[in-house]
């Protein structure tokens, strides 16, 4: 086990620096100069030159990837070029309302998605299965833009059971008054690819031997999916699970966006906007770092699900 | 000599290859007709879009700002303001207006000219935007735009991923390791960031929205073909292959690939459809298309503020267009795909 | 092992033709009279048909058993075993399953199935389900797929004793060990927490064998239980079944195409073909004195370990044709100084593992395989799974590049040929796989896939030229031209493994490697495979590396033969001495291994 936890971090390495090389290079040749970018539209050439020496872009290509790596290593950002805040206060601050809404909507659409996706997969070929297999095809046709401007529309602005946009202070109002419409909204447009998902990871397990001899010694349909296909079917979820568990850091920006939560996500959009370039490379990055650790530890939890997995 | 066969095998008259035979099931696949006839009509909107026949002047300002749709009926007329105007003719000012010697000249010159006034329309067939231009027109070409993008960026991403997982499946080893190492690279960044990314660098327009799309997406792809050639390349065809000589490209791309074309043509499929929808938000965002260009997208963003308004017809027009596209595309997916492997259909 | 026959008196009221819509016998409102008490299970007029889809609005059927008005019909006694004999294709796995109702959704069923005087047909499925496990269990032909991957095989073992039984966890996991014990798992208490993937296939197989007896059935249907193990674990898991049979004296079901198990572990035989019942009866009967043409020609064209190896074998369909015992010719010697065509010394192969950190770790496949072989004379390699005889015939080729030794192919040095002479090397040595299903492009023709070589190599001056060849080799094989323009999947097994030699022949080569080619075949296809194969030896002098784990296919096409074991060669003689007086033990146990039918049984 030790060895293995070595040997994947160790491999981490070289991954890691492919981010750092994509994100440097995609930035610094491809982007703007962002001596311009700071100097603004009526900044002289004089002190754009000096922006550029602040900045260190006169040095040669190697001296400046140098600190950008150390740039990383001590968390020091800068500031943002918008709103000069420090890059780091603004990860810390916008991080919890992005996990208040899309936690939720990560439980809840796995705990709901499972039970939906086995009942639809046990009635495989029946009326119900065909019509819930429609009805997620249109559902999932219709944009998630759609979905947003009419359930605001209709929920927020027409009944006025929720507020329309809105953030607070306290984590409880905002779970309780101002995430519910975004996270049921979010709910209705991820629940249906999810649950299509699970039906097919349902339907490989159904059709295996394990089943036909479970049936054989006599247990009951609610024993064998239950106790064999569920047991097996969750490999496939958790790594869907693990998929799905770094985006849930960025949040869904559009969310954010229409319900004026300052999240990372917004954030990340706002900064794209105005060309702000240590805000979007910081979040790459630790976002990258965030998903590779989050990929060692899945599948280390695989070793405890699978008890084929031998980790080498 | 050995003995031939002495019942003869009741053959087919006609020799099918996979797609014949796929064709032929989905020619009885009922839903599977009406979805590719939907979309057959639909492509053929798009090449008349394109060919500049249909909807080419939908940046004319046809309508009446807001005009409804027709089968809704005029907007009864606003009042116009608070102030009364006054009746009567105009006050003769020619005495102290510096311009009136030359009014009667401008007149006689202005005659020579034909100028075509045209009314602005009350109602149209679906309606207008805030600008007046026809909401139909700037359907048909936002419904050629996005599908165009959604249609290329795939065709990009499956040529990627498809020739990076061959090589990556069939050899292994260094390359297999370096094509790892890209992918994890790619697969590290979530998504949309990596397209913010892109996009905060390359900016807007048709072309960098596909590239940027395709150069993102091709990791699904990947992994899949590269699993596939994993799969094939130790079978016993490819081994019989080798045995009689033939060369490594031989083996990859004329007999490997051809087995794995019926999952790729899938594939590709699944990825149109996420790659129009991905196209719709970006649009909206401000980030895909440029602004003398039509999209599902933007015509999503002016729809919101008009919706507020009481004017429905833009977004209800954009999301019928597109549901009906994404969806009769879809359910043609699923049924080639069944088309395509009966094995995994439940037989009825 | 055998019960006092009452089926003679049975076959004569079967070859009355049944009624379709007959009420069954036996059932009346008094339950069960007279001899009827005796039998445990009566199959009356089953039809089973799958529902396959819709063509033009008309819905189609497939019937697997039962072919227009003839059901399949046959008893099982009390305390008897019998054997369901038949090919792929006769329907016999559908009517096992048929009677557990364990069948795909699309499956229609109609007549009778009786267990104990009940219509299982008729019973609703909660009877149904209490039935399953408790009196009627099944043990399947690939126990890894077979057990669930997840759980260990303990609480596998405890969940019919928990649903059926009633016992309470504690008494569960006892009881489960006591099984365990009883099948011959060693350290039983130790296996209960381990998965299956642990266990090796004959291990597993006796865990299912556990479980299906958990709660004493009455009834154990085998399908084709030791399939998909080796001879000696076979004879293993055979002998298992026979003292369990008699000690809980039940009766088992036991399905299988192989009729050299049949007769050794049989009381009653019923032998299918395409869906109906050809011939049933005492085993003795049928081997003895088999009425059926079928019958008789399935056990002709088995390859047999004993007496003088004939010319050539029977095929079913001649066989059928000729009505008589045929007049098996005398094979012709073979030329004792022909030229040695390939000559192989110490050839080895290792794979390597990883292990650790960044250690490795080598397997041996293949250690030290020196032999030589004569042109137009057969070399057979005989082993089980595991033993490198695959590895080493995918050596000789250069498909897994040797770790030592050297192969010479009249007289050049395979093993260090530069990359333009290894192409040319590929004309004289070709391969034949095992999988016919797998060993053909299915998206090439037939043609393409045999002009493709030609093309590769430059034979044949034109396009034009290649498709004739290419068809005079199909004529060689005994297809027919028009199979030109057709795809791999309108053909049998045997027929592809047609083709696939056709493929090999299109080179010309001079030694035809032969990778357990008829091991995936049916026995009368086998037969015609074989006879195809020394036709073509004797026509055009090729010299074959025949390898197989089936000693009496082996000693059939064979001359010399080297037994192989873990990667080793074990012995290595001719193929008369090896069968009459082999010298090692573990070639000993091979043979005894091998099932002999039932003139075996009751000889030694």
């Amino acid at each position: 086990m030790a060895a293995y936890l070595i040997r994947r971090l160790w491999q981490m390495v070289p991954t890691l620096f492919g981010v750092v090389l994509l994100v440097f290079v995609l930035f610094r040749y491809f982007g703007g100069d962002p001596a311009e970018i700071l100097g603004g539209l009526n900044a002289t050439p004089e002190q754009i030159d000096a922006i550029r020496r602040q900045l260190g872009l006169n040095e040669p290509w190697w001296v400046q990837l140098g600190i950008f790596i150390q740039q990383i290593v001590s968390f020091d950002w800068g500031k943002s070029w918008a709103t000069n805040e420090s890059v780091a206060q603004l990860f810390a601050t916008r991080l919890p309302a992005t996990l208040t809404v899309m936690l939720p909507i990560l439980v809840l659409e796995t705990l709901l998605a499972i039970p939906f996706a086995m009942y639809v997969a046990h009635r495989r070929g029946s009326l119900t299965d065909r019509v819930i297999m429609v009805v997620t095809t249109v559902a999932l046709s219709i944009s998630f833009l759609v979905y947003i401007i009419v359930g605001q529309y209709v929920f927020g602005f027409q009944l006025g059971w929720f507020p329309v946009q809105g953030w607070s202070d306290s984590l409880w109002t905002n779970l309780t008054v101002y995430a519910p419409l975004p996270v049921l909204l979010a709910l209705l447009v991820g629940l249906a690819p999810q649950t299509r998902l699970y039906r097919s990871f349902f339907l490989d397990e159904i059709g295996q031997d394990y089943v036909r001899t479970a049936r054989a010694k006599g247990l009951g349909e609610q024993a064998v999916m239950l106790r064999h296909v569920l047991r097996n079917a969750m490999i496939p979820i958790l790594t869907n699970i693990g998929l799905l568990l770094p985006g849930i850091f960025v949040g869904s920006f559009l969310i954010e966006v229409f319900f004026s939560i300052p999240g990372l996500g917004r954030e990340a959009l706002l900064a794209v906007n105005r060309s702000d370039y240590p805000v979007i490379q910081a979040l790459t990055i630790y976002v990258a770092v965030l998903t590779m650790v989050i990929n060692l530890l899945t599948d280390l939890l695989y070793k405890w699900v699978d008890p084929r997995v031998v980790l080498k | 000599m050995s003995a031939v066969l002495a019942e003869a095998p009741a053959w087919a008259p006609v020799s099918e290859g996979v797609w014949r035979a796929a064709w032929r099931r989905l020619r009885g696949d009922r839903v599977g007709m009406v979805c590719l006839a939907v979309v057959a009509a639909f492509f053929a909107m798009i090449l008349l879009s394109a060919l500049g026949a249909l909807a080419s002047g939908w940046q004319r300002e046809v309508g009446v700002p807001n005009a409804p749709p027709t089968f809704v009926g005029p907007r009864a007329a606003e009042a116009t303001g608070a102030i009364d105007s006054p009746k009567g003719p105009n006050a003769d000012l020619s005495d102290v207006d510096p311009l009136a010697p030359r009014y009667k000249e401008w007149d006689e010159r202005a005659a020579q000219f034909r100028t075509v006034e045209f009314a602005k329309l009350q109602t149209l067939p679906l309606g207008a935007d805030r600008l007046g231009r026809d909401v139909l027109a700037k359907a048909i070409k936002g419904t050629e735009i996005s599908v165009f993008v959604g249609v290329m960026a795939a065709l990009v991403a499956t040529l990627i991923g498809t020739l990076f997982g061959a090589f990556a499946g069939f050899f292994g080893g260094r390359a297999g390791d370096l094509l790892e190492w890209l992918y994890n690279v790619f697969t590290s960044i979530p998504g949309i960031l990596l397209i913010f990314a892109f996009a905060a660098v390359f900016g807007r327009g048709i072309g960098t929205v596909v590239l940027i799309l395709g150069f993102t997406g091709w990791t699904g792809i990947y992994r899949l073909v590269r699993a596939e050639f994993m799969k094939h390349a130790v079978r016993d065809y490819v081994r019989a292959a080798q045995a009689i000589g033939a060369s490594a490209a031989s083996r990859m791309f004329r007999h490997i690939l051809p087995n794995v074309s019926h999952v790729l043509l899938v594939q590709l499929s699944i990825l149109t459809v996420g790659f129009i929808k991905a196209e719709v938000i970006l649009s909206y965002l401000g980030l895909g298309v440029p602004v003398d260009q039509m999209s599902w997208g933007t015509m999503l963003a002016e729809a919101q503020s008009e919706l507020l308004l009481g004017h429905w017809w833009q977004l209800a027009a954009a999301t019928l267009f597109m549901a009906s596209f994404v969806t009769a595309f879809s359910l043609l997916t699923d049924a080639l795909r069944d088309a395509l492997d009966p094995k995994l259909r439940g037989l009825e | 092992m055998r019960s006092t026959p009452s089926s003679a008196d049975l076959n004569e009221q079967r070859t009355a033709a049944p009624k379709l819509f007959a009420p069954p016998r036996g059932a009346g409102p008094q339950g069960l009279g007279g001899y009827m008490s005796e039998l445990l299970l009566s199959i009356q007029d089953l039809h089973v048909a799958f529902r396959m889809g819709k063509v033009n609005g008309v819905a189609q059927r497939a019937e697997a058993v039962g072919r227009g008005a003839d059901g399949v019909s046959f008893d099982i006694p009390e305390n008897c075993t019998l054997a369901l004999v038949g090919e792929s294709g006769s329907g016999k796995s559908v009517t096992a399953m048929s009677i557990v109702n364990l069948l795909p959704d699309n499956a229609e069923r109609a007549g009778h199935i009786l267990y104990r005087g009940q219509d299982l047909l008729q019973v609703d499925p909660a009877r149904m389900r209490s039935l399953r496990g408790r009196e009627i269990a099944c043990v399947f032909q690939d126990p890894m797929s077979s057990l669930n991957p997840v759980l260990p095989i303990g609480r596998q073992l405890c969940e019919p004793l928990r649903t059926h039984l009633n016992m309470n966890p504690r008494e569960a996991l006892e009881r489960a060990e006591a099984l365990l014990a009883e099948v011959g798992m060693p350290e039983p208490k130790r296996r209960m927490d381990a998965y299956p993937h642990e266990l090796s296939g004959g291990q597993q197989q006796r865990v299912m064998i556990a479980m299906a007896l958990a709660c004493e059935p009455k009834l154990l249907i085998a399908d084709e239980p030791t399939t998909a193990l080796d001879v000696t674990i076979q004879r293993q898991i055979l002998e298992l079944l026979a003292t369990l049979k008699a000690r809980h004296r039940m009766s088992l079901l036991f399905i299988s195409h192989d009729l050299g198990v049949v007769g050794e572990i049989a009381d009653q035989v019923v032998v299918m073909r395409q869906g109906r019942v050809r011939e049933q009866g005492p085993v003795a009967q049928i081997f003895a004195a088999p009425r059926d043409a079928y019958t008789r020609a399935l056990l002709a064209c088995r390859p047999a370990l004993t007496g003088p190896p004939p010319a050539r074998l029977m095929v079913i369909d001649e066989h059928i044709a000729a009505q008589g015992s045929p007049a098996a010719a005398e094979r012709t010697a073979k030329d004792a100084d022909a030229p040695v065509i390939l000559e192989v010394h110490a050839l080895a192969k290792s794979f390597w593992l990883r292990q650790g950190l960044f250690g490795k770790r080598e397997f041996k496949a293949v250690q030290g395989v020196s032999f030589r072989l004569r042109r137009g004379h057969t070399l057979g390699v005989v082993g089980e799974s595991g033993s490198g005889k695959t590895t080493m015939g995918l050596t000789l080729l250069r498909l897994h590049e040797p770790t030592h030794g050297e192969v010479l192919l009249d007289g050049r040095n395979l093993t260090s040929l530069g990359a333009h002479e290894r192409q040319t090397m590929r004309r004289r040595i070709q391969i034949v796989f095992q999988n016919p299903y797998a060993s053909l492009n299915p998206r090439f023709t037939i043609g393409q896939t045999l002009v493709e070589p030609m093309a590769i190599h430059g034979i044949g001056a034109d396009l034009a030229e290649r498709e004739q060849r290419a068809r005079e080799l199909l004529r060689k094989v005994g297809l027919e031209p028009g199979a030109f323009a057709r795809y791999p999947h309108e053909f049998s097994g045997g027929q592809r493994q047609r083709v696939a030699i056709a493929r090999c022949l299109t080179l010309q080569p001079e030694v035809l490697v032969l990778d357990e080619a008829v091991s995936a075949l049916d026995v009368s296809v086998q037969a015609q495979v074989l006879n195809l194969l020394r036709d073509l030896q004797d026509e055009l002098g090729l010299a074959y590396v025949f390898i197989s784990h089936d000693l009496g296919v082996v000693r059939f096409i064979s001359d010399e033969v080297l037994v192989m074991k873990d990667g080793r060669v074990v012995e290595q003689a001719s193929a008369e001495q090896i069968l009459a007086a082999p010298t090692q033990d573990y070639t000993r146990k091979l043979l005894a291994a091998v099932p002999r039918g039932w003139q075996a049984s009751v000889t030694s």
